[in-house]
Formats: structure tokens, sequence, C-alpha cells
């Protein structure tokens, strides 16, 4: 087996596709390293401005009193651009990078505009971005999940078309099968060499574009980013296996290998062009998404109610104890009743997304653009965990100021309103700050399903290239 | 000898496995996709009715002039089915004020959809032609000449009477009528789904059948490619992997690699501030004029009686990403207090002098921004543009697009419409004397009657001027074809067999 996957090699080698292949990753390769080189310092930069303001913002609340604090809540969150822009893009155009912590809502005023009555921070998930500014021609970025998802797949299937097909034509088939090789043997011995050809220009131009990208002084990668690469360069292999095997099956199954070519591309233009967009198209018309509109309405309504119920603590002046507890309740609720909007609204509209991304999950290629993009950590699943990240903090700081005022006996304990709160200093210091973060097991296991669909793919694949072969005549 | 050739060709490549796969393929992908595209055209048009139902009933709430908010909508294009372009992806939504210039940087959207589904981009026919065209123009092609040298019978034809450039023409025929086949047959359907749910006019059957003109341009710079590749080499498999190699070159690698290879040029930041400031300078010459004004008139300042008596709310900014300058006087008040009723004759000679003044203010910035926008967000688009011209593909899709009208001119003809449209207001509102008229600050002897404002109607362009804007490319498309098809022609004159 050993020999035919060494002669195979050899064969590739010196074919002019394997130049044409190397020139061409290179390029691709080349282009990525460059333009991320270029583009990622002004993104990490754009993120720690943004940082530093909203931590200066959180400085400001925290430095006084606690009720200010309870109030105004931390500055916006941003989510950190990953290292790993380059290896999936993960339409990060379209994804909202902020996640905005609202000024306390004011619900009275009296006439000479001076704040009577003010409630306390929520989160606010913004909208997608609309592209409505930008007029250029659509074009996909150059990533990593593109060379491999398109190009790559793409060579697969140039390497192994004529892998039988061609062989049964010059004759040679039957004298490699006179020997007394077993015929899986040579099929798997087919499948390596075609495999061990493709990733030796890939691995290059990886290569070439890391060392590239890691000695740049402006991009730096850190050790769990390695690994991450390492989980990306395994998938590649993965992916450009199951296009091995798709040729090599159809290779077997035909007898010239010009209609085993055109019978590949067809199914490579299907399955890689088509398939993912027209499923989301079909699977995003099921649902009809709400309105901005319909999402004000819905919460008109709410808040109607919410001030019925609070009506008589609301406008008293009075600080007693029951007043205070009535309008610290009413400052909470509507807090929470409005971050709970906010939530099911992105729920709602993740959900669509999920649903599209399960029906095009047939499709090998966009299984991969997911994964890549999981471990890339950009993408969808990337924002929900940012998201999930500032829910944690919210929670985490809200306990905090709960614990600080437990902590000073002469506090009535009614958060939310001045009068109810600690009275005592809290120096910025002592506040948790907010840091995001990715998690890898995480990422493994939000990745498993998808991760075994592929291999899933590749082994139906092989077995059906093998039994093909073993049936076929030659 | 020549129709003899093309029959043989003709029924060589009917009878193909690789004919019948095409067929099958280019039907099926068209006829699910337009389905597709036809639910999500129907989507946006009942959006849009539904704003301009919305926008109907805005207007009318408005009780005075100076409260007013026209909002105009732009009609999804019923052509976007065919090629999408900047349709679904620029702002279809522009308010008509006389203190602000309608600019495509300054429109919304009032779509509904989920914006994240984004990330799924919906793929157009022109998209599907694209891909699939320029492979089967490959497929049809690799071998024509290189298969028959193979085959050994190109040296029987070469051995009749016949010239080498009548051999080519047959062999271009025949395929192309081959081709052709799949691209009318895919077509009808689409049309066929179209025109049950869709009303098309006379124009836009004109219109596609423009697009379906270049398709077959494009089509067949495709087959000349390939061609070319099957005349230069001598063996079939050679010539497929390096038609399969240009294929994925021009079709996948080149456009998306221009684009990344492209610096966005210059600090466009800096040029911003430049112009920011420079609009700001007039703006600052707006709000003295006006200070002046008020002075003179004994009613300065922002907390004098005057301005209280009539609820003013004045303000001139300019927005320093898109540029927009806006200068707006309004007056929120539902009655006037009867102390205050001595300021009513200085309000109508304020809003007399005021009020062209800031439209005057506006036209004044505009051509400072417009230049200043062109530069910044439309020449890099250009650039692109041109650069992706390089590729068929880049030529096909700015054809289709300038045919459809959803390419830039045609987006920004509603704009320029828009504009004119705020020239017409301004007009009515002179005509009414409404500047100098009571209704503009305060409705309490009477509401404005909107229903002798003029209404905004968007025509799409002509087909001329779609022909026009497409005519430069369909050149270009015919030219590569003719050179081409000369190239082929002249190796293969030279050629060996």
């Amino acid at each position: 087996m050993w020999h035919i996957t060494k002669r195979e090699i050899y064969d590739n080698l010196n074919s002019l596709r394997f130049a044409l292949t190397t020139v061409l990753l290179l390029a691709l390769m080349v282009t990525n390293a460059v333009r991320h080189i270029r583009e990622h310092p002004k993104r990490v930069q754009t993120y720690r401005d943004a940082v530093t303001e909203s931590s200066a913002r959180l400085t400001a609340h925290a430095d006084g009193s606690l009720y200010k604090l309870a109030q105004y809540g931390p500055g916006n969150f941003y989510k950190k651009p990953s290292s790993l822009h380059f290896c999936a893009n993960g339409g990060e155009s379209i994804l909202p990078d902020t996640i905005k912590v609202g000024d306390p809502p004011v619900f009275a005023t009296d006439s000479e505009n001076r704040v009577i009555l003010q409630g306390v921070w929520s989160l606010s998930y913004p909208d997608a971005n609309l592209q409505n500014k930008n007029v250029g021609p659509k074009v996909s970025q150059v990533d990593w999940a593109f060379i491999i998802g398109s190009i790559l797949s793409l060579i697969a299937l140039w390497f192994t078309f004529d892998a039988f097909s061609g062989e049964r034509e010059r004759g040679t088939l039957r004298l490699m099968l006179a020997n007394s090789i077993p015929r899986h043997t040579v099929l798997i011995g087919k499948f390596f060499g075609a495999l061990i050809s493709i990733s030796i220009p890939f691995a290059l131009a990886a290569l070439v574009n890391l060392l590239l990208i890691s000695t740049a002084s402006t991009v730096h990668l850190t050790t769990e980013a390695w690994g991450r690469l390492g989980i990306i360069f395994a998938l590649a292999l993965l992916y450009t296996s199951l296009f091995v095997a798709l040729g090599l099956l159809v290779s077997a199954r035909v007898q010239q290998s010009a209609v085993s070519l055109m019978i590949l591309l067809l199914m490579w233009v299907t399955l890689v062009v088509f398939m993912p967009s027209t499923l989301a198209s079909i699977a995003s018309s099921f649902s009809p998404a709400t309105s901005f509109d319909e999402f004000w309405k819905q919460r008109n309504p709410i808040e109607e109610d919410l001030w019925d119920k609070y009506d008589e603590w609301l406008w008293s002046s009075k600080v007693d104890d029951k007043t205070l507890r009535g309008k610290s309740a009413f400052f909470t609720e509507n807090a929470e009743r409005e971050e709970r909007r906010h939530e099911e609204r992105l729920r709602y509209r993740s959900s669509q997304v999920y649903r599209a991304r399960a029906i095009t999950s047939i499709s090998p290629a966009t299984l991969l653009q997911h994964l890549i993009e999981g471990f890339a950590g950009t993408g969808f699943e990337r924002h929900l965990q940012f998201v999930e990240n500032t829910q944690r903090y919210a929670r985490q700081l809200r306990e905090f100021v709960a614990d600080t005022d437990r902590a000073d006996p002469e506090s009535p304990h009614i958060l939310g309103v001045r009068e109810g709160m600690s009275k005592k200093f809290i120096t910025p210091e002592s506040v948790p700050r907010f840091e995001d973060t990715l998690n890898l097991s995480r990422d493994f296991n939000t990745a498993a399903m998808e991760l075994l669909l592929l291999t899933l793919f590749v082994l139906v694949l092989l077995s059906g290239a093998y039994l093909a072969f073993v049936r076929v005549e030659v | 000898m020549l129709k003899t050739l093309i029959r043989r060709e003709l029924l060589d490549n009917l009878m193909t496995s690789r004919f019948a796969a095409v067929l099958l393929i280019t039907l099926l992908l068209v006829v699910a996709n337009t389905v597709v595209l036809i639910q999500d055209y129907e989507q946006r048009l009942e959006s849009y009715n539904g704003a301009i139902r919305t926008h109907y009933q805005e207007l009318r709430a408005a009780k005075t002039y100076s409260t007013m908010a026209i909002l105009v909508d732009r009609a999804p294009n019923p052509l976007s089915i065919f090629n999408v372009g900047l349709d679904k992806r620029l702002g279809n939504l522009v308010g008509i004020y006389h203190g602000f210039m309608p600019t495509l940087w300054n429109a919304q959207m009032h779509g509904t959809d989920n914006p994240f589904i984004a990330f799924f981009s919906l793929i157009d026919i022109v998209f599907i032609f694209e891909v699939v065209l320029s492979l089967m123009g490959l497929i049809f092609a690799y071998d024509a000449i290189a298969g028959e040298r193979e085959r050994g019978t190109l040296r029987l034809v070469l051995a009749q009477p016949i010239g080498r450039g009548q051999i080519l023409l047959a062999k271009y025929i025949s395929a192309m009528a081959c081709l052709l086949v799949p691209l009318i047959l895919s077509l009808l359907f689409a049309l066929l789904l179209l025109m049950r749910s869709i009303p098309l006019s006379t124009a836009d059957f004109l219109r596609i059948a423009g697009i379906v003109f270049a398709s077959f341009a494009y089509l067949s710079l495709f087959y000349l490619i390939g061609l070319l590749i099957s005349v230069a080499t001598r063996r079939t498999g050679t010539a497929l992997m390096l038609a399969m190699f240009v294929w994925g070159f021009l079709i996948l690698v080149y456009p998306n690699l221009i684009r990344a290879t492209v610096n966005p040029g210059g600090d466009i930041q800096a040029r911003t501030k430049i112009v920011e400031d420079q609009i700001q300078q007039i703006l600052d010459e707006y709000e003295r004029e006006r200070q002046k004004f008020l002075e003179k008139e004994g009613i300065a300042g922002e907390t004098s009686e005057f301005s209280k008596a009539l609820g003013l709310h004045s303000y001139a900014f300019v927005d320093p990403v898109t540029l927009m300058s806006y200068v707006e006087n309004i007056s929120l008040i539902s009655e006037i207090h009867p102390e205050f009723e001595q300021y009513a004759p200085s309000a109508k000679r304020y809003y007399n002098f005021v009020e062209p003044l800031s439209a005057r203010t506006v036209e004044k910035t505009w051509h400072i921004r417009k230049q200043a926008l062109d530069e910044i967000y439309v020449r890099q688009a250009e650039t692109d543009r041109v650069l992706l011209k390089f590729s068929p593909v880049g030529v096909y899709d700015a054809a289709t697009q300038a045919w459809a009208g959803t390419d830039l001119e045609g987006v920004r003809d509603f704009f320029s419409t828009a504009r004119r449209y705020r020239k017409a207001v301004i007009d009515y509102l002179y005509a009414k004397e409404a500047f100098s008229s009571r209704e503009w600050f305060i409705a309490d002897k009477g509401a404005v009657d909107w229903s002798t404002l003029p209404q905004f109607t968007f025509e799409r362009s002509t087909v001329g001027t779609n022909a026009k804007r497409a005519l430069p490319d369909m050149f270009l498309l015919l030219i590569c074809n003719l050179a081409l098809f000369m190239l082929i022609v002249l190796i293969f004159m030279k050629s060996e067999v």
C-alpha cells in the first residue's frame, strides 16, 4: 500500500496541476496574510480605545456612592477581536461588536427639567449592521474558510477525477490489479496519495501565511491560538478527504476521465456554491421576522401595566420604607423587563439563524465554514458567546452591588433608590471588571455535532468509493 | 459542407450525457431559486406598501408646516430577481425637507427582515448563470479540437475541401445552439413563474432581453476560452485540466482576490474632516445671519420670550461621518398664550426670512458634500468595479446590473428624483406663501391642508437609459468575443494536425 501511495505522490508532484495548485494557494495565502497584517492592528486599536473609554465610565460611576454604580452600571461592552480573524471572517461586518448599557431611564421630570424619577441601567443588544453605505461590488473575503472550503475542495477533485478512470484509459489499472494486491489496498493507497499530494502545497502555503503573520510585530498569536490553528488545519484535511473520497467514488464508477471530471464539477457547484445560499433563503422565508415598529408596540402595554401596579408609591416624596421598596421594585422590574424583551428579540432572531444553519448543514462547505468560524472565534456562535459573557458580568456586577450593600449594617438594603442604599464610599478598584474571553472546550462542545456530521460524510463517501471500486470491472 | 458539419456537431453535442447533465442542473437551480427570489421580492413589496401607508398617515398628522415629515420610499425593483445588485443593500427610505438634501448616504431601510439572515447571501439568476454558463461553455469546448485530434478525426475532416476557419465556425455555431437550449429554457421557466405573480411591463421585457443578450455573449466568451485551450493543447486531459484551472481562477479566485489586494485609498478621516470644517463654516455663516436678523427684530437669545413663545427648536449641524448637513427650525407648541400673541407677526417675518435661507444653505453645502462623498465612497467602489472587469464575470455582472437598473446609477436615479421632489415641495411652499403664514408655526387657526401637496412618483429610468449604461460593457463582451475568435482561427491555421 505504501508503495502505491508513494507512486501516486511522485506522479502528482511532477504534474502541471501540482505546480498550478501551489502557485494558486501561495497567492491566496499571501494575500490573506498581507490583508490581516494591514487590518488587524486597526481592529485591535479600535477595540482598545473603546474598552478604555468604557472602563473610564465604570470608574466614574464607581467613584463615590454605591447608588451611582447601581443606577448607571458599567460602560458599554465591546467584543474582543479574534487574533485568528484571518481564518474566518465570519460576517463580522454584519454582526454588531457592542452591547449597550443604556442610560438609566428618566420616568418623570419637574417643570424645570430636573429629574425626579429615574430608574436603573439595563442591557440592550443592537441589531445587525446594515450595509447601506457600501456601494462596492459584492465579493467574499479571502480567508482560510474560503480557501479551504472553495478552492481546496476544487483542487481535491482536480487531483482525483482521473484516479481510476485515467488508469483505466491508459490500461495501467489492469496491470496493477494483476499483481497480488487487494483492491482496498489500491483504494487506500490512492486515497492517501491524493490527500498527501494536496496537503503538501496547502501546508506550504499555510506555513508561509503563518510565517508572515507571526513575524509581523503588530500581531501576536498566543499558544492557544496555535492550538486552534492546529485544529483548523486538521479540519482542512478532514474536509479535503471528503472531496478526495467523492472524486475516487465517481472516478471508479465512470469509464472516461473527462466525464468523471464533468460530473464532479457539477456536484461541486451544487454542494459548495448553490446549496448553502439557496437552502438558507428557503429556510429564512419560513418564519417572518418582527419589525422594529412591532417591537416598540409590544413595549407599550407592558409599561402601562407596570405603571398601574406601582402607581401609589411612585409619586409620593415620602422616604418611608414602603414607598422606597415600591420604587425600588418598580425600577428593578422595569430594567428586568426591558432586558428580557431585548433578549427575546435576540433569541427569536438567532433561532431563525440556527434553523437556517441546521438546514444548510447538508452542504459540507457550510459545515466547514461553521467549524472554522467556531474555532477561529468569529461568526455568529462567537457573538452569542460574547452576549453570554456580558450577561454573566451584568449578574456579577449586580451581585457585587447587593453584597456591598448587605455588608453595611446601616443601610436599609433597598436597591436602586438613593435613600435606600449604603452611604459608604466605594473605590473603582474594588469593582469587578468585564473581560471578554473565549473558551476552547466550549467551542469543542458546540462544534462536536458538526464535526461528527462531517466525519460521517467522509466515512460514507469512502465506503461508497470502496464498494464502487470493488465491484467495478476492469 | 458547412451545413453538414454543423449538423454533425449538433447531433454530437445533443446526444451526450454532459448536455443532459447541464440542462438538468441549470433548470433545477434556476427554478428553485426563482421561487425563493419571487417570495423575497413579494415580502419586500409588502414592506414597501406598508411603509408608504405609514408615511402617508404621518404626513397627515403634521398640523403645521414646520413640523412636516415627508418621507419617500423606493419600491423594490422586480428585475432584482435577475441581478439584485445594490437594490437590497442600499437604503430605500429618505426624508424630504427644505433644510436637508437627500442622498444615498442618509437613506434608511424600511425592511422588516432579520438582518442576521444577511449572513446567508441570497443568490440571483445572473449569479447562477455566472457560475453555470461559464462551466457549460468550457465543458463543451475543451475537447472540440483536442478530442478530434486525439481520435484522429481531425485529419479526416481537414482532408475535405473545407477551410479551417469554417470548421471552427461550424463548431462554434453548433455548440452555441446547444448551449442556448438550457439558457433559454431555464429563463422561460423563470419568466413563467415571474409572470404569475409579478406584473411586468413591455420595457421590463426589453430589459430582460438585454440581460439574455449579455448572458449569451458571456456564454460565448467562455466557450471561446475553452476552444482556445482546446486548439492550443494536444491532449484532452491537459485541455480539461487547464480549462478547469482557468475557470476556477476567473470565477472564484480573481474577483475575491482583487478586492483583498487593493488598498482602500488615502486617509478618509482627514479628508472627511476638511469637508466637515468647510460645511461647518457655511452653517456658521447661516447662524450668524439668523442671529443678525433676530437682533434686528429685537427678539434675540435662546431663552428669549420669543423662543419660548414659539417653542422654537433651532439647530444646524453636520454629521462627521456622512457629512449630512441639516438645518431645522421647528415650533413645538399647540397654542399661543394670549400674552405672547404680540410675537406672531415677528414669527411670520422670522420664518419668512430663515426658511428660504436654510434651503439655500443646505444647497450650498450640497455641492461640497457631493464631491467629497463621491471621492470617499464612490471612487473606491468604481476602482474595484474596473479591476473586476478583467474577469468576464465582472463585465457580465456590470452589464446585467445596468440592464436591470440595480446598479449604482439606477439607485441614484431615485435620489436625484427625491432631490427634484424636494425642489418641487419648496416651490409649492413658496406658491402657497407658506413661509410667512401662521400655519407655519401654529395650528390654532386651522391645520395645514396637505391634499394639494405634489405627490412623489419615481419611475425607473427608460430602457434607452438602461441600454446606454449597459453599452460599454456589452461592447467589451462582444469585442472580447471577436478578438478571441480571431486568435483561435490564427492559432488553428498555424497548428499542425
